[in-house]
């Protein structure tokens, strides 16, 4: 059985070789054209942890992982670009799930930027935004604006989801944007978004607006709300007004809306769906945010958040935080405290959580710690709090090298006490070949 | 039925971009793919070098000051201009969090930046019943269709 180890996730086969093709790209491309600027960036971590398993037993794991990263730009000297992205785990010890290991291709695809217009085109496996559109997508994008400020992008293709449920992921997925921009004072957009998929039984089928503008200096008013036309209702809506009248200060408050049987009604997780939640609730949250650099390098942070649901069920709460950060160093380190206490109807719903937190960087080193903790009113297992300490110590062994290492401590109604470990191993290589 | 959609949309796709670009693309010029100088890695704040309105994301440069405010903001700024964070991030920096699946939380690969704002620090699997029973909407965001592989131990 052991053999089954070695075989590879067929995506990750896929990734890995475009991996090498782009690595290679440059020496296939005819010798005019074998200009790019190459960044190859890999991250490589071994943890290790014992935990107890069903029947009491003590097993040890030991996953390694492997997060690869690559951009070959420019192309033969165009403004054309490849980009991957994937991880991979295998596991050392006792193995974390049936396989050994399992892995990931998170993008592959290849950019056109037009040096004007913000024109742009993406095909492959990408993460986009757009509008109220967030999807990770096998397809294509394209994007551009026009010279009166009206502009248009669409996007097309397969969706990369995963589901726990017993619902099928979308099979394939489509739509576009149109918006309108004013440099400096405004953009305004409306997206429409169609998955094909069986969703509660019906499609998913978004129309969603979003809105930017600046009426005068340091005043922002921005929104986004998205219709579901499958339940007929307006899912959610969250707008914000964000205030900077002097350049240390940064203030934003808000208030958002969503219905949970409009907004829910394409997961794939059960967490969203009743009976875990009632989708009959409604919650509607007033925030505000704010960031003031109070002196040359100490910030001080805050925000308030209202909640307030439609069902008793849940009840209502406010979260309340408030945090220093000081930079020093020039600026290499920080260190900061913060706080946070929620206060809510029902008395299983409040915690309190303190964090401070420090880096140290003398010369080619660089130390961390990073301890938090989190004060319940009502015992979850009958524990009251939680405790967890993150120490760090890393050496940046060459310019494009660093080694580090942490070492976690946890205590809380999980773990009576728990002490994990990492290595960490941060790889970032730039290249340009050919070129004129 | 579902190629014959992928195929429709591709054709579509390539119309749409001979006909933007002949004449109708803006000449605007666009964000640089990559920012023209190595930049530190503290919080930015474009205002040390930038006054004026970023010519591809149409918005001031004073706007994406990585203030607190603006980290919790960001995807309203990503949803209307993706390519201006890509300028300075690496593309793959989105996918730190936002990906289909994920075995490792962003805190625990960064267990060495204490300084970056961060998800779901600590033992966060006990403090996510309480959040999620208060605004499960913050967690459909980047859980409702992906990006699950930690909740279907319990969640089955």
């Amino acid at each position: 059985m052991r053999d089954a180890r070695l075989g590879v996730d067929p995506r990750l086969s896929m990734g890995l070789c475009c991996a090498a093709l782009l690595l290679l790209l440059p020496a296939l491309l005819p010798a005019p054209c074998q200009a790019a600027d190459i960044t190859l960036s890999s991250r490589t971590y071994l943890l290790y942890y014992e935990r107890e398993v069903t029947g009491g037993a003590d097993k040890n794991f030991a996953p390694l992982y492997e997060y690869l990263s690559a951009d070959a730009r420019n192309l033969g000297d165009k403004p054309l670009s490849f980009h991957f992205y994937g991880w991979g785990r295998l596991d050392l010890s006792d193995d974390t799930d049936d396989d050994g290991h399992s892995g990931e291709l998170g993008s592959a695809y290849f950019q056109y930027l037009h040096p004007t217009g913000n024109a742009e085109m993406r095909l492959g496996r990408f993460f986009f935004t757009e509008g109220t559109a967030a999807e990770i997508m096998d397809g294509i994008f394209l994007k551009a604006r026009t010279p009166v400020g009206f502009g248009l992008s669409v996007f097309g293709g397969v969706p990369v989801e995963r589901t726990i449920t017993s619902t099928d992921t979308g099979d394939s997925i489509y739509g576009g944007r149109l918006f309108f921009a004013r440099p400096g004072f405004a953009e305004l957009g409306v997206t429409y978004l169609m998955e094909k998929g069986d969703f509660r039984g019906d499609d998913r089928e978004m129309v969603g607006g979003d809105l930017w503008v600046r009426p005068g200096t340091g005043v922002e008013i921005s929104g986004r709300a998205s219709y579901n036309v499958s339940t007929s209702a307006l899912a959610q809506q969250r707008y914000v007004l964000r205030l900077t009248p002097f350049s240390r200060l940064d203030l934003a408050v808000g208030y958002e809306e969503y219905k949970y049987k409009d907004l829910f009604q394409t997961a794939l997780h059960p967490a969203f769906l009743s009976p875990s939640v009632d989708p009959n609730d409604e919650a509607q949250i007033v925030f505000a945010i704010v960031d003031i650099e109070v002196a040359s390098g100490l910030t001080l942070e805050g925000g308030v958040k209202n909640i307030r649901h439609d069902a008793s069920d849940p009840g209502d709460a406010t979260r309340v935080e408030a945090g220093l950060r000081y930079a020093y160093n020039d600026g290499k380190d920080l260190g900061g405290l913060s706080a946070a206490i929620v206060s809510a109807d029902r008395a299983e719903n409040e915690y309190q959580e303190y964090r401070v937190f420090a880096t140290c960087s003398p010369g080619p080193w660089r130390f961390s710690l990073d301890a938090l903790t989190q004060r319940y009113k009502e015992q979850i297992s009958g524990i009251k709090d939680a405790y967890q300490v993150v120490g760090s110590a890393g050496w940046q062994v060459l310019p494009y090298l660093k080694l580090s290492g942490d070492v976690t401590y946890t205590r809380s109604p999980r773990f009576t006490e728990d002490y994990a470990g990492l290595v960490r191993a941060s790889l970032d290589l730039g290249i340009t070949t050919g070129g004129k | 039925m579902m190629r014959r959609n992928v195929f429709a949309i591709l054709a579509g796709a390539v119309a749409l971009a001979m006909f933007m670009g002949c004449s109708l693309v803006s000449q605007t010029e666009s964000v640089p793919p990559k920012h023209p100088e190595e930049l530190a890695a503290m919080r930015a704040d474009c205002r040390e070098c930038h006054e004026d309105v970023s010519t591809g994301a149409l918005k001031p440069y004073a706007s994406f000051r990585h203030s607190l405010v603006f980290i919790k903001q960001h995807s309203m700024y990503a949803s209307q201009g993706q390519n201006l964070c890509a300028s300075c991030h690496a593309p793959s920096f989105c996918q730190t969090c936002h990906v289909r699946k994920d075995e490792l939380k962003p805190s625990t690969k960064m267990g060495d930046r204490p300084d970056r704002v961060l998800q779901h620090r600590g033992d966060y699997i006990v403090l996510h019943q309480i959040d999620g029973r208060l605004d499960p909407g913050s967690c459909f965001r980047c859980h409702g269709n992906k990006n699950d592989t930690r909740c279907q131990a319990c969640h089955r």
